[in-house]
């Protein structure tokens, strides 16, 4: 064991491997960083590099551009409130609004400690108990997936700012616009009132961009103000981040690698899941909540610490049963056997040496993303001090390229900008769009779980959880009593009211 | 060895720049836009990968692959079918979105007069599974269980209509037997389902059974996979043969100028002499069966006829 781990380790010591991850982190986080361009995209079109390289250099410049892309899409939720993912979304809780305070470099570093520390334990921490997160996974299936959505649903309703009531209107609406197109289970056609456009559904991208991007747009030119950082500060970029405030964000940072590490064994929808669950649990814990919201380091440690620690254990069920639970994972399994290698059980026997390598690249790619990322961040912090007269501009053609390129379909356009003139309103009614993009992306998972859980039980639903599913039923125990935990320790606060409602008045 | 030219070539193609000088006269003279009309990471993503590797070798030009999931496959076949017919847009698809949706669904185009094919890439044979330690030994085995307790076998597949679905349905409707359908969001979850021991049986291709704690229970196609394992061609089932298997073929807008459609038929045929698509083809388990586009037009109608009656047979 101890030699496979040293060989292992000795043949991961290569500059050329070196440098292949780094070039295809440097590459992740510039397609991270442009609305519109996905991980996904990136990791395909690379994909056939891949190919032609040995597999201790091909796999890992995936993984690279894997980690790269994931952070490069905080980079423009924290500096000008674009998510280019639903995993990002919760990083704008608080991103923006640093940046508006002239600490962009700090939300940015902040963010990128968060990722690396988050990824390289949950990576470590997948290293050491494989087989049992393997087991667990297993035991995770449709009844277990409707149980947990559920209750991240609840939860991030019960702790969204504001009224519940707007928040439970705006989780609504982002279910029904998430059920136009057709029904996942029957494929039956349903609310598309005889458009064929509207068929397939709408797109998560366009629903993001419009509700986030083109109200920022709006606001910026009503405002008439000349800079995105309000004035006072010499360089607009703030400073760098300071040690101090890694050691006081040190909790946060660890709760969510926990809470992603757990919520990572839930396939496809897990970072987002992960980083809104990051976000309400270092609230909850916070001792002045109050401030989150307004420009918390906190805030942005800990969805970006959640969303990381989802990494380590979606790439399990890839290396121990050869099965990729979503299109990452996916493209990497075809990287794998594009090698000739098939992962599974039998890969671990015969190349146990290649497989831990391949491990260790993932620590190794979260060292480099914090050293990468480094001197990343400065050039990406200089953005903010664009002048407004240019960055306005430029943030709507990126908008609009974003939504366009992503899958070259003109509706989508229409759809970006319906929903900017929804979010613009929404903004200026004090709704927040939060819980319809949490609804959004959650609901077809969960309707599909819940739809597979009912033919599952062949007709006895109750009979079916009860005698076979008791994870799913504990979990659907503990929802209701966390809600409650969490609405009764909010209501017991003092509240002060929060910007947005301040705005509004 | 992979050469470092044909590296040098897929990096170019990769990432969409146009490779070398554009001939004036010649088609093509510049990128050829394949659009897929399902998700990336998927097995007609990775075939992609490998075909787009190694044409602009072929065609001198790269050809660039561009994902459009949605609707089962109408979304990027819709926009294929509307594209021009000037030979840079083809389409990716395979002949349950080609050929079987037209009679499950109202489409926005018609397959038959709206395509034509190009080539047929291969072919894959979908393997009806059960985990290691199912009781059930043998195909028969499972028939007979699922005739005594109709409706109780549960049946996991990747997407309605779809390519581990249709082989399942072609089987029951021919044995007349029932089960409990389970939809899953693509192969991956559906093999995660079965290990779990959460369905009882599932179709899968061979390229994702291979070193997998399942058994292979039968094969729908001809080719003897698994020794001791029967095909249904064994089994004298010869109308699930034809309508289950997955056909991955490239198809053209109708209408594409005769000289150009057969330098593209021609390029993809030519794949076959390339060793780094043998190789890479091999790697994934995929099979190299190709067919000229003219021969399998052919095949599309004879498919086109059998699907309606299979879907008309559970309406």
């Amino acid at each position: 064991m101890f030699d496979t781990i040293l060989e292992a380790f000795y043949m991961l010591m290569r500059l050329d491997v070196l440098l292949m991850i780094s070039a295809g982190m440097i590459l992740g986080i510039l397609v991270g960083a442009l609305p519109g361009f996905t991980t996904v995209m990136a990791m395909a079109i690379v994909l056939p590099i891949s190919f032609f390289l040995e597999p201790i250099v091909g796999i890992p410049f995936l993984i690279g551009v894997y980690k790269g892309g994931i952070f490069g899409g905080s980079i423009p939720a924290i500096l000008v409130n674009i998510p280019g993912t639903g995993a990002s979304v919760a990083t704008t809780f608080d991103g923006p609004a640093l940046t508006r305070k002239g600490k962009s470099r700090k939300a940015l570093e902040m963010a990128l400690v968060a990722s690396a520390v988050a990824d390289f334990l949950s990576s470590s921490g997948t290293i050491l108990v494989i087989g049992i997160i393997a087991a667990i996974a297993l035991l995770i299936g449709p009844p277990e997936i409707a149980a947990i959505l559920l209750l991240s649903m609840l939860v991030i309703v019960v702790s969204s700012p504001g009224v519940f009531a707007k928040g439970m209107v705006m989780l609504l609406i982002g279910m029904f616009l998430a059920m136009i197109g057709q029904d996942p289970i029957g494929a039956m056609s349903r609310f598309n009132f005889g458009q064929n456009w509207l068929l397939s559904g709408i797109d998560l991208l366009p629903l993001i961009i419009g509700l986030f991007a083109i109200p920022e747009i709006l606001i910026a030119i009503e405002n008439r103000v000349s800079n995105i950082v309000e004035k006072g500060s010499a360089k607009p970029q703030g400073e760098r981040l300071r040690w101090s405030e890694v050691m006081a964000s040190r909790q946060t940072i660890l709760r969510s690698t926990l809470l992603g590490g757990v919520i990572g064994m839930i396939p496809g929808v897990g970072q987002v899941v992960a980083a809104f669950m990051g976000y309400s649990a270092a609230k909850n814990a916070s001792s002045h909540p109050e401030r989150y919201g307004q420009g918390e380091l906190d805030g942005v440690a800990a969805p970006e610490a959640a969303n990381n620690a989802v990494n380590g254990p979606t790439m399990v069920p890839l290396l121990t049963l050869g099965i990729p639970g979503d299109n990452i994972t996916a493209i990497m399994l075809g990287a794998f056997v594009a090698q000739g290698l098939r992962p599974g059980p039998q890969l671990f026997q015969d190349q146990a040496v290649l497989v831990y390598a391949i491990l260790f690249s993932m620590l190794l790619a979260s060292v480099l993303l914090l050293v990468i990322g480094y001197f990343l961040t400065p050039i990406f912090a200089r953005v903010v001090s664009i002048k407004k007269a240019y960055l306005v501009p430029l943030m709507l053609i990126f908008a609009v390229a974003g939504t366009y390129v992503y899958r070259s379909n003109p509706v989508d356009l229409y759809f970006m900008i319906g929903f900017g003139i929804f979010g613009y309103g929404a903004r200026k009614l004090g709704f927040d769009v939060t819980p319809l993009v949490m609804a959004f992306i959650l609901t077809p998972p969960l309707e599909y779980a819940i739809g597979q859980t009912i033919l599952l039980s062949r007709g006895d639903l109750g009979g079916y959880l009860l005698t076979e599913r008791p994870i799913a039923i504990a979990v659907m125990i503990l929802t209701p009593i966390l809600a409650f935990w969490i609405a009764r320790k909010q209501s017991r606060r003092t509240r002060t009211p929060s910007s947005k409602e301040a705005a509004e008045k | 060895m992979l050469s470092i030219k044909s590296m040098m070539i897929s990096a170019v193609a990769a990432l969409g720049l146009a490779a070398g000088a554009a001939q004036a006269e010649t088609f093509p003279d510049r990128p050829i836009t394949m659009i897929i009309p399902l998700g990336a990471g998927g097995s007609h993503d990775l075939n992609a990968r490998v075909m787009t590797s190694v044409l602009p070798s072929i065609l001198g030009q790269p050809v660039v692959v561009q994902l459009m999931p949605g609707a089962s496959g109408q979304t990027g076949t819709a926009a294929a079918a509307g594209a021009e017919a000037d030979g840079y847009t083809l389409i990716f698809t395979h002949n349950f979105i080609d050929q079987l949706q037209q009679f499950v669904t109202t489409l926005p185009y018609e397959p038959n007069k709206d395509f034509v094919s190009v080539v047929r890439l291969n072919t894959a044979d979908p393997v009806l599974a059960v985990r290691k330690d199912s009781p059930f030994q043998t195909f028969d085995a499972l028939v007979e269980h699922a005739r005594a307790n109709p409706g109780q076998l549960r049946f996991g597949h990747s997407g309605n209509w779809g390519a581990t679905m249709v082989p399942g349905l072609a089987l029951f409707s021919e044995l007349g037997v029932q089960a409990t359908l389970v939809p899953y969001q693509g192969g991956g979850p559906v093999m995660q389902a079965l290990l779990a021991g959460d369905i009882d049986f599932a179709f899968a291709f061979p390229s994702v059974l291979s070193g997998q704690d399942v058994r292979p229970l039968i094969i729908v196609g001809e080719n003897q996979l698994f020794d001791g394992v029967p095909t249904t061609k064994d089994l004298g089932l010869d109308a699930v043969t034809e309508v289950g298997g997955m056909q991955r073929v490239v198809l053209a807008p109708a209408g594409v100028p005769e000289d150009r459609l057969n330098v593209l038929r021609e390029a993809f045929l030519k794949l076959n002499d390339d060793k780094t698509f043998l190789t890479l083809m091999g790697r994934l388990d995929e099979n190299t069966a190709m067919m000229a586009g003219g021969d399998y037009d052919g095949l599309r109608l004879r498919q086109s006829e059998k699907y309606k009656a299979l879907v008309a047979s559970f309406k």
